[in-house]
């Protein structure tokens, strides 16, 4: 019980295979509610495909996993949980504010509140200016910022952000994460990917995968301490190449 | 399902193609365009059709009286020279030639004793000899075929009752249905419905393709939205506009083409928005097959080929050989252009094309459910 008021995020076992090929394997993931996690490991080793199932949008071939105290893919946690997909994930046909309505919309945000909202929003990601602007005439960057926008316009409670800040210029990206402090302050809980390891120190704890396992989990200064390495990068391939080492031995 | 949620998706959609100039114009511009290339392809009559005429008739002289009277002259006076253009020849064999070559339709003969007999006959129907008018031509296309023998039918009627006599057989065909339908009528329901089962369904596998690859579709499947919702509020947009393409395209074939309308319009766009809802449907549905916008175009031969040669757009499921006829019920837009004939031309109403429509709305529920299917199926 108490587990489960503490933890927004509890897998157990959970593996995911296409056809034959493994790309999830009996992994166990725990995320504390109120920190940021991040899941860190080169292409293809299975961060998006835990983040889909823990949204709901995939379902685990094998295990289980229980989100916002909920059993996924049944649980009634949709309306709780913010997704931004690896994709942007915006509509290109549609203008700026045509696409944070219609995320709004399913959400069921009321006019007033949602036009408050959506100022907000797009004051943080800077994206005022292009209020009426067809999506597809955005830069890359922006239209990440806008992904990101929409994700938060219902206050979810847990976020998945799928490589939030691919194309994000610097000075923004610092601005995220300051934002993602903020949001964890009042209690958001956050599972981000990222393959830049100087944001992965502002995650309150970070998990490597490799080939689809968790092969450590900690926090990034204990991560460093216990690997006797100064950066994340040489923290991760150490691991990698010790995790790779065992299994020829056994 | 959330009313909301579905009527937020039918509204994105709808702003999507709002938005976007060339869908409007592949939706609207081009049923347009296809309308008018065939209504001024086959607006209207056959005219102008070159004939030759080889006149051998020597006529006939009644005894006593001395006076010779050439029926074959009548009847090609008679002949209406808008739809035929005539020359005149003596050698059959000439003419025979020119027609080979293409230069002109048919040869339409009128034997020596044309005359002769046809009076001796009508004195005396014992009288062995019959009087024929005989014509040999290129009989490929059956418009231009029957376009030359209604002509000289009608001109021999005419002339036979100039003469005060009846004829003893006469061959009326009035019809029941589609009383002065030209093959325009008959075709405006049949684009109708094949304009909006094409469109439709290449529209929304290319939006759905797009939902997939972007990754738009994961983050309303991750929301509240159900599967049933997001195909809902589809059919929904392109139900309606499945209903304003027929309208604008019906507003055209009347204006501008003089298509004919006998029964209720509201009929036919009952029809054509259901066929809409099932071709959205399909478009889903296909739109799993393909990983990537460009693969989508691969589909097209195998939504358009079927129902172009199958569902009687162009011509009458007869006119399909009889094996393949059952394949032409597993199409759906076969059910909208026999309803939307039905009504056109025919003014039925729902008592008589209900078995189309529950056809189409079973389709539609058919396709629904298997679209619904293959995007719960997805997650696996
Ligand atoms: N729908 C799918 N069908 C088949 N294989 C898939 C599918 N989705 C993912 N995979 C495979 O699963 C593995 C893990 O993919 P995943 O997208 O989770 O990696 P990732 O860690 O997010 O990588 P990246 O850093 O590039 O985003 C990859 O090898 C990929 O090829
Ligand atoms: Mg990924």
């Amino acid at each position: 019980m108490t587990l489960e008021n503490e933890y927004a995020i509890i897998t157990h076992h959970i593996t995911k295979k296409f056809k034959d090929f493994i790309a999830v394997k009996d992994l166990n993931l725990k995320v504390k509610k109120g920190e940021i996690y991040g899941l860190l490991g080169p292409n293809g080793a299975g961060k998006t495909t835990i983040i889909k199932m823990l949204a709901s949008i995939s379902n685990p071939t094998h295990g289980e996993a229980r989100v916002l105290g909920e059993k996924i893919p049944d649980g009634d946690i949709a309306s709780k949980i913010g997704y931004m997909p690896q994709e942007t994930g915006v509509y290109l046909g549609l203008t700026v504010d045509q696409n944070m309505k219609f995320y709004g919309r399913i959400f069921n945000i009321e006019k007033e509140e949602m036009e408050k909202r959506e100022d907000e929003l797009l004051k943080f990601v800077d994206l005022e200016d292009w209020k009426n602007e067809m999506v597809e005439n955005l830069s890359g960057g922006m239209k990440h910022r806008l992904s990101l926008a929409c994700t938060l316009i219902h206050k979810p409670e847990l976020l998945f952000l799928d490589e939030p800040t691919v194309g994000v210029d610097p000075e923004l990206r610092i601005s995220f994460w300051k934002y993602f402090n903020q949001l964890r302050e009042n209690g958001v809980t956050i599972l981000i990917t990222t393959h830049y390891m100087d944001e992965a120190r502002h995650c309150d704890r970070i998990g490597f995968m490799q080939k689809g396992t968790l092969i450590a989990e900690d926090a990034p200064s204990k991560l460093l301490q216990d690997t006797g390495k100064d950066s994340l990068e040489d923290a991760f391939l150490e691991i990698a190449q010790k995790d790779d080492r065992k299994k020829v031995v056994t | 399902m959330k009313f909301f949620r579905i009527m937020a998706i039918s509204r994105r959609v709808f702003r999507d193609l709002a938005n976007d100039k060339r869908s409007l114009a592949m939706l609207f511009i081009a049923p347009i365009f296809a309308m008018c290339v065939f209504g001024v392809a086959f607006s209207g009559d056959v005219e102008g059709v070159n004939v030759i005429i080889v006149n051998q008739d020597q006529g006939f002289t009644p005894p006593f009286s001395g006076e010779t009277t050439y029926l074959s002259k009548e009847i090609i006076n008679n002949l209406n020279t808008t739809i035929l253009n005539i020359q005149n020849m003596n050698n059959i064999d000439e003419a025979r030639l020119i027609v080979e070559k293409g230069q002109a339709s048919a040869v339409i003969i009128f034997p020596e004793d044309f005359s002769k007999n046809a009076i001796l006959k009508s004195q005396n129907q014992s009288y062995p000899s019959n009087s024929e008018i005989i014509i040999e031509g290129d009989d490929s296309i059956t418009n231009i075929k029957n376009a030359i023998s209604k002509s000289v039918n009608q001109a021999l009627s005419d002339t036979l009752i100039e003469n005060g006599v009846t004829p003893a057989i006469k061959v009326t065909s009035d019809p029941i249905y589609g009383e002065d339908a030209d093959f325009i009528d008959f075709f405006v329901p049949g684009i109708l419905a094949f304009v909006v089962y094409l469109l439709t369904t290449i529209i929304t596998l290319i939006t759905f393709v797009g939902e997939r690859s972007n990754g738009t579709l994961e983050r309303v499947m991750a929301s509240p939205v159900t599967e049933g919702e997001v195909v809902t509020g589809y059919a929904i947009t392109f139900g309606t506009m499945g209903v304003i393409q027929v309208a604008l395209l019906l507003s055209i074939a009347i204006l501008v083409f003089n298509v004919m309308v006998v029964g209720n319009v509201l009929l036919a766009f009952l029809a054509v928005a259901i066929l809409a809802i099932t071709c959205q449907a399909l478009g889903i549905l296909l739109s799993s097959l393909a990983k990537r916008p460009e693969q989508a175009i691969q589909f097209l031969p195998f939504v358009i080929l079927p129902a172009f040669l199958l569902s009687g757009v162009f011509w009458p499921l007869q006119a399909i050989p009889e094996w393949l006829r059952p394949f032409s019920y597993l199409v759906p837009p076969t059910y909208a252009v026999d309803a939307c004939r039905a009504v056109m031309l025919k003014g039925w109403g729902i008592d008589k094309i209900w078995p189309d429509i529950l056809a189409l709305v079973i389709f539609a529920l058919f396709f629904l459910i298997l679209a619904v299917w293959t995007l719960k199926r997805g997650k696996k």
